[in-house]
């Protein structure tokens, strides 16, 4: 019980910081930006303007929310780490776990009101426009939130592992390659001189973040099975916890000299 | 049964790996046997470089060591149950600075879930005994070194720990910080608590400890009670003479002159005492002041250590 209220506390200590820095303000701020940017598209399309506007309003997120999710995912954690404010804390009943668990927690958390802050205004923006609030845009949201999910735990394992700046990159590079792993797949047309092994080895390791894209599917009204959200939920769980839990004993196991 | 040492290490050994090509270990902690007991202030000196902080950092699970064992209250280092019975202070800590000192202390309160009312009761008694009562609520990026320092003893006291583990908890301090912290140390000692302190400023150790530890390279060259320590006998003595300027003749058992403005300073050996002040008097001076000086921390480990590591590292008086 200790333990779960300890991680708890370190959940919302993480969330305060968000808000306090105020990040999270600025890209919300620029993500009802460009939802009002898709609003003045629509206005010039025929037709499509909803269309438009649900792509703008969905894309804005996605792209936002994997900005926000590499940020404070890197920041937040390499800031613990280089400025050695959690030594006072983990010399308390905290155990490493509890820190690094609550940690995640409290960023997630952050991520949830973000996408649901961007959620609720491109349902306003929809409603203030005379269109309908369509429920089956929360079936493209659900899977963003999920990409972002794996995106922290991609971002706060790097962070364990090295400096800022070399997480920030690699965890870049992990969600580029994840977007583009049909390009990683056929990388040996392009380039024959990589080995198989290379290849493979990449497939395997990288996770496959077009699954997690449903934005074109749902604008254009096609329903999205619950079947299919569900293996999207089992396939995102997995990862995380095989990210979490490399990231989780790399963090265990270093020093804090 | 006699209670368990508050804190006792046999072995402790930590090195680091330095280089990045051609990586070699360099020893940090040399095999550390110390006992601190119950009720005690213990410093532990040493040199910039000489291991005091790695054997906090080891102490509180910030690191893990290569050898050795070390029990808190009787447990085993990995045992996470003494950890509510201890506080630390890191050195130059850096707390949160979106928090204000009290949201910070009810932070660390929860993670020695302390229930809300005694939360608040501990952070507004602490931040009054540190100073900053009225900064309470000031978001923590606007506060000085020195504030930040003292908001992080607030932290390590929040759970009224038996055992005070403070690293350099001098540092980024001015004067009446210092004589704060001072006297916060000598309370934890009344109160029956006990206190390990690293500083390589000698004069603090000096002022404050029962008995200190002091480290080396790495090694704990010496640990004992300051009386034990230091020779008790008096160097020499020093008068303070006014009026006879350069009218006061050589005398025998004189070790040094100085001016101090229109006044002398000498140092004399204890048992020329007498003819100095038959000397003083006879040239038409005034003695003011008659003082005995002993031999101090600092020029102990001076004479002991040749007044350096041979490392380049440093001690402060």
């Amino acid at each position: 019980m200790g333990g779960l209220s300890r991680l708890v506390a370190v959940a919302a200590n993480t969330f305060r910081e968000t808000v306090r820095e105020r990040v999270l303000y600025n890209l919300v701020f620029f993500a009802i930006l460009m939802t009002l940017s898709g609003l003045l598209l629509g206005q010039l399309s025929i037709r499509q303007d909803e269309k438009v506007l649900k792509d703008i309003g969905l894309a804005a997120m996605d792209f936002f929310g994997t900005l926000i999710a590499i940020f404070i995912g890197v920041g937040l954690v390499s800031k613990e780490i280089e400025r050695r404010s959690l030594y006072p804390l983990l010399a308390k009943p905290l155990s490493r776990g509890e820190f690094f668990l609550g940690k995640f927690a409290g960023l997630v958390f952050t991520l949830l009101v973000n996408i649901a802050v961007m959620t609720l205004g491109l349902y306003a923006t929809l409603l203030a426009t005379g269109r309908g609030a369509d429920p089956g845009l929360l079936a493209a949201i659900y899977p963003i939130f999920l990409g972002l999910v794996l995106v922290v735990a991609f971002a706060m394992l790097f962070s364990t592992l090295t400096s800022s700046a070399l997480a920030s990159v690699l965890t870049v590079g992990v969600v580029l390659a994840g977007r583009f792993s049909d390009v990683v797949r056929n990388m040996r047309e392009v380039l024959p001189a990589v080995p198989t092994w290379v290849v493979d080895g990449l497939s395997a390791v990288i996770p496959n973040f077009r699954n997690f894209d449903f934005k074109d599917r749902v604008t254009y009204g096609d329903p999205v099975p619950g079947d299919v959200l569900l293996w999207v939920t089992v396939y995102a769980a997995v990862y995380v916890t095989i990210v979490l839990g490399l990231g989780l004993a790399s963090f265990r196991s270093r020093d804090f000299q | 049964m006699a209670e368990p040492s508050p804190l006792l290490t046999r072995g402790l050994s930590k090195s680091y790996r330095v280089g990045h090509i051609r990586q070699s270990l360099h020893p940090a902690l040399i095999d550390l046997d110390l006992e601190v007991r119950r009720g005690e202030i213990l410093g532990y000196v040493g040199p910039n470089g000489s291991g005091k902080t790695t054997t906090l950092k080891l102490l509180t699970g910030l690191l893990k060591p290569d050898g050795g064992e070390a029990w808190v209250f009787g447990q085993p280092l990995e045992s996470r149950a003494w950890r509510h019975r201890m506080g630390y202070l890191p050195e130059h800590p850096y707390l949160y600075d979106y928090l204000t000192p009290s949201e910070y202390l009810d932070y660390a309160g929860r993670l020695f879930s302390l229930p809300a009312p005694v939360r608040r009761k501990r952070a507004r008694e602490l931040l009054a005994l540190v100073g900053l009562e009225r900064s309470t609520r000031v978001p923590m990026r606007r506060f000085s070194k020195g504030m930040v320092q003292r908001v992080g003893l607030a932290q390590a006291l929040i759970n009224d720990p038996e055992l005070l583990l403070l690293d350099e908890p001098m540092s980024g301090l001015d004067p009446l910080g210092r004589r704060l912290v001072r006297h916060l140390i000598l309370d934890q000692r009344k109160a029956g608590k006990t206190v390990l302190f690293s500083t390589h400023i000698l004069s603090d150790a000096e002022t404050l400890c029962d008995r200190v530890a002091v480290l080396r390279a790495g090694r704990l060259v010496q640990v004992g009670a300051l009386g034990e320590m230091l020779r008790p006998d008096v160097a020499h003595m020093e008068v303070l003479v006014e009026g006879p300027g350069s009218g006061l003749p050589e005398i025998e058992g004189e070790m040094r002159r100085e001016a101090v403005g229109d006044r002398t300073r000498l140092e004399v050996d204890e048992k020329a005492l007498a003819r100095v002040i038959v000397a003083v008097d006879a040239a038409g001076g005034r003695v003011l002041s008659v003082q005995p000086v002993r031999q101090s921390l600092e020029e102990h480990f001076f004479q002991e250590m040749g007044g350096d590591d041979g490392g380049g590292n440093s001690w402060e008086g």
